[in-house]
């Protein structure tokens, strides 16, 4: 186990940031709100821990927090912006407002390290570091996800005037994204400045957000869940597949294709449909007795609402 | 400085050639296609592989870009688009999934062409094509940067003229205004989406060879920028609008030619991204939009 554990170490930092990164365009894709500012917030998060560790010989706590607190800060700024825009158009905008930032740093000069980026930010940041505060990002993120609040933001996803209709405020559950996102994408970011102790503007690129929608396309948008599944399988795909070699960014290609165009739930909502059809039809055997009609009117509706399209199709887990 | 225009006009044109089909696709069928970028370098990549074996003129060559860009284009409607538009329940995830899957699909042609390659960029040395240039005394004017002036704008004037004056134009526009009440009226959607996706793509191969042409050589990677560029000139000039792409491209063009020209040239590629999000956030139905983009 150790000496696995030393082997795939580099695998097992980058399966949990990836996680993160992955959750930034996650959370706002679960509201609705197609945003990639994540991976901008992954830039800035990035830039701002190797800065301040290099210069400032700050604690990696500081350090990452400080990029956490600039891109949410940045992030709400960000949602005050592009707030008359959505679907493909805030996309775009988001998109753009990400890649900017890359030449940012190109030309930054002394403080961004230009077109080379910084080396030496050097730090007591751990593995055990990451994979804690990833768990406690996870299990804030879940509880978020159920209750009350999980139902407002399915809400918000599903229909955004029926949302307002309901007394649900769409413009704060919308900024609110973008903090989270903000927040999420810089944690990343810093934490893979710091444990890879350098970063570059070529980092930051349009291939970051190929690499996060890959995973949670094929994943599944709905839920950390599918977050997670896709980062685990992107991350460990390409020693598996070490046969296919050199042809393997073909087959993520594939994947991600073909989960956008047959499985838009992704793996997770594929094993949450197969789960439902397996409950329902156990369900289906005519139970004796007298107290039995209760339990199954009330999974009828809960069918019946999915069966529309409700809510309640919608993954929760 | 005379100089400078024609290049940024010759440059603009390219930015035309890859822009007008997106726009077009997007403005009439809804379908924003990202693996346009893709298309354009594989298009230009196989008619580098075909030069290596036969040595062919510059003609043949832009004929085999177009139709290697026409019935990749196709394939991808077929295979991905198509399906996406019949399964999905409501427009606006049908248009996020087309984004998503475009993406997915602009990585195969592009692995392919960097395995290939080594991500070494490619050239048309082999064929019978040698660049020459006319001396006017205040431009020197290359053959391919007249081909290419030519090509987009002669293009860009059928294709508006098309759209405007003939039938399927119409039926086209139709479609962009209100797909269901168009195919009540006896438009066929299939047939006319095909049409436009193959026309897309048949210009975005054209403008990948005639890039080739214009710089020597390209890496697999150029789709990329021009992707993100096209974006900034349709949104620039107006979904939809052919005179806003042909304004858009040029105006795109002749900005990065002048911050090339007056700076270092670090901070050019920053510009289309300043134009898409100025402009989203400014007027986001562009110069000469007609659409109102929707808004929650």
């Amino acid at each position: 186990m150790n000496a696995w554990w030393v082997s795939h170490l580099v695998l097992v930092q980058s399966t949990f940031i990836s996680l993160l990164l992955a959750l930034s365009i996650q959370v706002p894709l679960r509201a609705g709100v197609f945003s990639f500012a994540g991976v901008g917030s992954y830039a800035i998060g990035a830039y701002t821990a190797a800065i301040l560790t290099i210069r400032a010989q700050l604690a990696p706590v500081l350090a990452i927090g400080a990029g956490v607190v600039l891109a949410a800060v940045v992030g709400y700024l960000l949602a005050l912006l592009v707030a008359r825009l959505s679907g493909l158009y805030l996309g775009m905008a988001t998109i753009s407002f990400a890649l900017f930032l890359g030449v940012l740093a190109t030309n930054g000069g002394e403080l961004t390290g230009g077109a080379t980026g910084l080396f030496g930010a050097i730090s007591t940041l751990t593995t055990t570091h990451v994979v804690a505060i990833s768990v406690v990002v996870v299990l804030l993120l879940a509880a978020s996800e159920r209750g009350a609040y999980g139902r407002r933001v399915d809400a918000v996803r599903e229909d955004p005037h029926l949302a307002v209709s309901l007394g649900i405020d769409v413009t704060r559950v919308r900024r609110r994204v973008f903090v989270v996102s903000g927040a999420l994408g810089a944690c990343a970011g810093g934490m893979n400045a710091l444990l890879r102790t350098t970063v570059s503007p070529e980092t930051v690129g349009f291939h970051l957000v190929v690499t996060a929608l890959t995973m949670i396309i094929v994943g599944g948008a709905l839920s950390w869940a599918g977050a997670a599944i896709g980062a685990v399988i992107f991350t460990w795909l390409p020693s598996v597949l070490q046969v296919v070699g050199d042809w393997q960014l073909v087959v993520y290609g594939v994947l991600v294709a073909a989960a956008a165009v047959w499985v838009p739930g992704g793996l997770l909502g594929l094993a949450q449909d197969g789960w439902r059809r397996l409950r329902a039809s156990r369900r289906r055997v005519p139970p004796e007795g007298a107290a039995a009609p209760a339990a199954p009117v009330a999974a009828d509706a809960e069918q019946q609402l999915a069966a529309l399209g409700g809510p309640a199709a919608e993954v929760r887990s | 400085m005379a100089q400078d225009l024609l290049n940024a006009l010759t440059l603009g044109s390219l930015y035309l050639l890859f822009a007008l089909g997106m726009s077009l696709a997007w403005g009439t069928i809804g379908i924003l296609n990202f693996a346009h970028g893709s298309i354009f370098v594989f298009a230009a990549f196989t008619a580098h592989l075909l030069v290596q074996e036969v040595a062919l003129p510059m003609p043949a060559m832009l004929a085999v870009g177009a139709a290697v860009g026409a019935v990749l284009s196709l394939l991808v409607q077929v295979l991905a688009f198509e399906p996406i538009q019949r399964r999905a329940t409501d427009h606006r995830k049908a248009e996020m999934q087309i984004l998503v899957g475009g993406i997915g699909i602009a990585i195969i042609p592009l692995a392919v062409a960097q395995r290939l390659t080594g991500s070494v960029p490619f050239g048309y040395s082999a064929g019978t094509f040698r660049v020459s240039t006319w001396d006017l005394g205040f431009v020197r004017l290359s053959n391919v940067q007249l081909v290419t002036l030519v090509a987009a704008l002669g293009l860009a004037a059928v294709i508006g003229w098309w759209l405007r004056a003939a039938r399927p134009g119409l039926a086209l526009r139709a479609i962009g205004v209100d797909a269901e009440v168009a195919s009540m009226m006896g438009v066929d959607r299939r047939r006319l989406a095909l049409l436009t996706m193959a026309v897309a793509g048949g210009l975005a191969g054209l403008a990948g060879v005639l890039l080739t042409y214009y710089l020597g050589s390209i890496a697999p990677e150029t789709g990329d920028a021009f992707l993100l560029k096209a974006f900034a000139a349709i949104i620039l000039g107006g979904v939809g609008s052919i005179a806003g792409v042909v304004i858009g491209a040029m105006v795109l063009a002749g900005i990065e030619t002048l911050v090339l020209v007056t700076t270092s040239g670090t901070w050019a590629p920053a510009i289309a991204f300043g134009v898409i999000f100025l402009m989203l956030l400014v007027r986001p139905n562009g110069l000469l939009g007609r659409q109102e983009v929707r808004r929650t």
